[in-house]
């Protein structure tokens, strides 16, 4: 489905959506971490490829990147983003303040991070799923510590074979006392866009 | 000296003594074509290996077409085609795990797309630096040649 024809309702629909997937996600996280999470309000970008490592600050910016597949009735990419100092601040309130040393990142660490990344996926695609009526179920996770543009453009492909313009369903989320934040992304399938709107009732603009 | 940035399926022609420079490439590939004589460059930065059978949207997102354009675009320039040296890198695959074997390797398929495309237009590649699973950048000086990929575990290559 070309994204370009998508109206002003059906923008709104997904936004809708992912909005009370980003909740759940949320929630999971101020549970796991033991601090308070909140969400902005997701944003559905529908841009040229070339802008889309400028969301998440540029695209040699280091990052760690955890990626899920989402596999079930509607298909397409999960990554969650963490600033580097993010992602160690994450690790510390979970190990207790235990860093690596020399910038290395410890097995525990990677662990870590993809649970972090895992109940975010999950309880955002259960969230969502619960929603449209389908089953949802995130990939086993995959992590990467790299360059944001180099870690972003995995999730394009897809889309790339379709179309000349990415659409990402984004949001930022933060924990107030020690400015931990990160990036959310649901990067669907363009085939399976086409099934959400449908069953959200909002096919037609 | 300018800077001069390639994004996702982009492509620039720049002439010495400025800088072709291509940031974050995962699955991409950074294609840069170079005139020693006329020292002129171009720096393609492909998504996708094929636009055969496809044929729609910008031919700057697929290896072989993107080549073909830098191609066209420096002989408009005033080089040679039979001057042109090749280099490339990128076309890693960043996510290794079960959920990279769902999906065709990209990089690689890229990687194999360029080298094709090359060998075509009989045009040599002279230095590569792909696969593995970390993201390049990757900057071209047209005065030179000088291919230097970065990347943050192996620091900075001339190629």
């Amino acid at each position: 489905m070309r994204l370009v024809a998508l109206s002003h309702r059906q923008v709104d629909a997904l936004r809708e959506v992912s909005n009370i997937g980003v909740g759940h996600a949320a929630t999971a996280l101020s549970q796991l971490i033991g601090r308070q999470v909140s969400m902005r309000v997701p944003k559905v970008n529908i841009i040229p490829f070339s802008e889309v490592p400028k969301i998440v600050g540029g695209a040699e910016l280091l990052v760690i990147g955890i990626y899920f597949q989402v596999l079930g009735d509607v298909t397409g990419d999960i990554l969650v983003v963490f600033p580097e100092d993010s992602a160690r601040a994450l690790i510390g309130l979970l190990v207790n303040g235990k860093f690596d040393k020399n910038g290395e990142w410890s097995e525990t660490a990677i662990s870590s991070l993809n649970e972090i990344g895992n109940i975010l996926a999950s309880s955002y695609l259960n969230a969502l799923g619960t929603l449209l009526g389908v089953t949802l179920i995130p990939s086993v996770p995959s992590l990467a510590y790299d360059m944001a543009g180099a870690i972003l453009d995995t999730v394009l492909i897809e889309q790339s074979r379709v179309g000349d313009l990415a659409l990402l369903i984004e949001t930022e989320f933060f924990e107030t006392k020690r400015s931990l934040r990160g990036h959310f992304f649901l990067v669907p399938d363009p085939a399976s866009l086409a099934l959400i709107l449908d069953r959200i009732g909002a096919r037609r603009g | 000296m300018k800077k001069i940035s390639v994004g996702i399926a982009d492509l620039r022609i720049a002439q010495s003594p400025n800088v072709l420079i291509s940031y974050g490439l995962g699955s991409c590939v950074g294609v840069a074509l170079h005139d020693p004589f006329e020292k002129i460059g171009g720096l393609a930065h492909v998504m996708l290996p094929t636009a055969s059978g496809i044929r729609t949207g910008d031919p700057l997102k697929y290896a072989d077409s993107a080549i073909e354009m830098i191609v066209v675009r420096m002989v408009d320039a005033g080089c040679a085609r039979g001057a042109l040296l090749a280099k490339m890198a990128g076309g890693a695959d960043m996510f290794l795990c079960s959920a990279s074997d769902v999906r065709p390797k990209i990089g690689e398929r890229n990687v194999e797309a360029v080298r094709a495309k090359l060998k075509e237009l009989r045009i040599p590649l002279v230095a590569e630096d792909v696969g593995g699973n970390y993201g390049r950048t990757v900057e071209l000086e047209t005065a030179t040649g000088v291919f230097t990929v970065r990347s943050v575990r192996l620091g900075s290559k001339r190629l």
